[in-house]
């Protein structure tokens, strides 16, 4: 009774409606346009056919040091920290740490280590006077094991901030990806229509643009919904009830999970339909677009859900539409750098931004399974804490914390 | 009325309503040189923090410009009071505006002691964008009487800047990171019929003064 006062207490509201207003918008201009064509075979002698990931450490560590080297000469680093181009200068302290990495790496002294850096070609980039180096081939430590060079990989990539090419996650994806052989580009394409049965290809792509809006959008619903008692003067009303805390949060939060679901359902129907009608007459999984989204939205959703519900409680409604968009645009920018092939362990919004290209998502299936759950849990936890919060307002013991001052906004506002 | 009547009301909202505004603002332009890198820049490049954080700066300063008024006992008392609401919202836009400019200016001169290619004509198409996010997000807020409309809204359309390009037309506001020429003055121009389009509903369909 009560969850079904909730959904249509929700649906009702202005929130939920602008909310799926814009995921339909959203669907139809990144998902619906690109799908009303089917994926092509790759025609022998024409174009490129793609990059592949092969784990070869010798060339990781080769591409890696060569990079690094150009990068050390020029004290200029590339990196994207939050998926935007920054360069970073070093100082001569943190400089002096690289160049001792760099020895190690290469196995020499200072003298060997001056004898490579005056090997480099020096070359200019656009109208700059800022020189950049290029080295090919840099002798590699002979003594020097892969487990070692990620280590310090990840002492550099730290002492840059974060971001770098030198990521020991990013490493296989930077540096490894070799191009792909006719042969191979066929059996990656026979795959989608063979192991993904089509849908389960698409589904991919559907869920790493419908993972970008539910990321940021249900907070605003949530924290909309959380928000609403105090605004209508209903909380103190609500407190005497005999409901417990828990039920009550758990209830709420159930409801805006399977309301926002409904929007997401019915785009998965209709990329569903697309997709028997373009591929029509292809043996296909039909079930595919209730799988894999499933696993991979529903945590997303279940998160940002629940930090607007957690946040608004303790502070108000403006904080928690703060954090998630801070949460939101951190995952969503630090996952642009590599649109496939690449997911983190802790990315709340997983990025595969193609239809094909199965190998490398099932080379990040380890991550994959470990970010759902890890995700899930985080928002499971953040409901209880909720619940908790919620039961010590209406005990009297907590009334929300004041971000500034006995006035503060954030209190007044609901 | 008295300029030291409104100079009162002014200090007095700031203190007591926006300053927790501003200072998120501030926020903004002090996380963007960890985000990006703001040293020897083309103007393309430069264009890109230029046109992405005063974006967020805009909605974080004008989208809550009726924020305190949500709070019905408030709402009561300025209803009761002989000054118009319209001054006291046109004066909270203002000072908004002018806190606006001042950190689009700190963060270009910060660029351009950085060696970034930074015009001033970059920094106007800058304060454009900005201006016109913050006036949608004021217009769904006044409309819908709710504030976190007002920051879906405009947020959704800071991430459709991010994702869409150049699909939205004139009214790309990143339309210097793109090359898109023609979209700042659209986007002035949008944003100032936007907060007249806000204050005329209030006064028709809420009766305010």
């Amino acid at each position: 009774m009560l969850f079904r006062l909730e959904c249509k207490k929700i649906i009702c509201s202005i929130a939920f409606i602008i909310y799926c207003i814009i995921s339909f918008f959203f669907f139809f201009t990144q998902y619906y346009g690109g799908g009303t064509f089917r994926e092509m075979p790759p025609v022998e002698g024409v174009g490129d056919y793609g990059d592949k990931i092969e784990e070869n450490h010798d060339v990781i560590m080769s591409g890696a040091l060569d990079s690094l080297v150009g990068e050390y000469a020029a004290n200029k680093y590339v990196c994207y920290p939050f998926g935007f181009y920054k360069g970073v200068h070093l100082k001569d302290k943190k400089q002096a740490k690289i160049a001792e990495y760099l020895k190690e790496l290469t196995g020499t002294d200072d003298s060997g280590l001056g004898e490579i850096l005056g090997t480099g070609e020096q070359y200019f980039l656009g109208d700059s006077t800022e020189p950049m180096y290029a080295y090919y081939d840099v002798p590699i430590s002979d003594s020097l094991t892969y487990e070692r060079f990620t280590e310090i990989m990840g002492d550099i990539d730290d002492i840059l901030g974060g971001g770098s090419e030198y990521d020991p996650d990013a490493l296989v994806s930077n540096y490894s990806f070799v191009p792909m052989t006719y042969e191979e580009a066929k059996a990656e394409y026979d795959d989608f229509y063979t192991k993904d049965r089509i849908t389960g290809g698409l589904a991919r792509l559907f869920s790493d643009y419908s993972g970008i809006a539910l990321g940021i959008i249900p907070v605003f619903a949530a924290a909309s919904l959380t928000a609403a008692d105090r605004k209508r003067r209903m909380h103190e009303l609500i407190y005497t009830r005999s409901i417990s805390s828990l039920r009550l949060v758990l209830t709420r939060y159930a409801a805006l999970i399977f309301t926002m679901s409904i929007p997401v359902f019915v785009q998965m129907l209709i990329a569903l339909v697309q997709a028997i009608i373009v591929y029509k007459g292809e043996p296909m999984d039909y079930l595919g677009f209730f799988k894999l989204p499933t696993v991979w939205l529903l945590p997303i959703l279940m998160t940002s859900t629940a930090v607007g519900m957690f946040i608004t409680e303790i502070f108000s409604s403006t904080a928690a539409i703060f954090v998630q968009v801070a949460l939101w645009f951190y995952s969503v920018m630090t996952g642009s750098t590599a649109l496939a092939g690449r997911i983190g362990r802790f990315g709340l919004i997983c990025r595969h931004n193609t239809a094909t290209e199965r190998s490398l998502f099932i080379a990040n299936a380890g991550n994959f399974i470990f970010s759902r759950i890890f995700w899930t849990v985080v928002s499971l936890a953040l409901v209880g804490l909720t619940a908790a919060i919620y039961n010590a307002k209406r005990g009297g013991r907590f009334n929300g914390i004041r971000l500034f001052g006995k006035d503060s906004i954030f209190r007044r506002k609901a | 009325m008295e300029s030291g009547c409104l100079a009162r009301i002014a200090y007095s909202d700031v203190r007591h309503n926006l300053l927790v505004h501003y200072l998120a603002a501030v926020g903004v332009l002090l996380v963007t040189p960890v985000i990006f890198g703001l040293e020897g820049l083309s103007s393309r490049m430069a264009a890109i923090p230029l046109e992405t954080m005063p974006l967020l700066m805009g909605i974080v300063l004008l989208t809550p410009i009726l924020a305190p008024e949500q709070n019905e006992c408030i709402f009561e008392v300025v209803r009761s009071k002989k000054t118009s609401r319209h001054i006291v919202t046109g004066m909270r836009i203002v000072c908004s505006l002018v806190i606006l400019a001042v950190l689009i200016g700190v963060l270009g001169g910060y660029m351009m002691c950085n060696d970034c290619d930074v015009t001033f004509r970059m920094l106007a198409g800058a304060f454009a964008g900005a201006f016109a996010i913050g006036c949608f997000g004021f217009f769904f807020a006044a409309v819908t009487d709710n504030p976190i409309i007002g920051y879906m809204v405009s947020l959704m359309y800071f991430m459709m800047n991010l994702f869409l390009k150049k699909e939205l037309w004139k009214f790309c506001l990143m339309s210097m990171s793109y090359g898109i020429s023609g979209c700042k003055p659209v986007v002035a121009v949008t944003g100032a019929v936007l907060i007249a389009a806000a204050l005329i509903y209030r006064k028709i369909a809420k009766n305010e003064n």
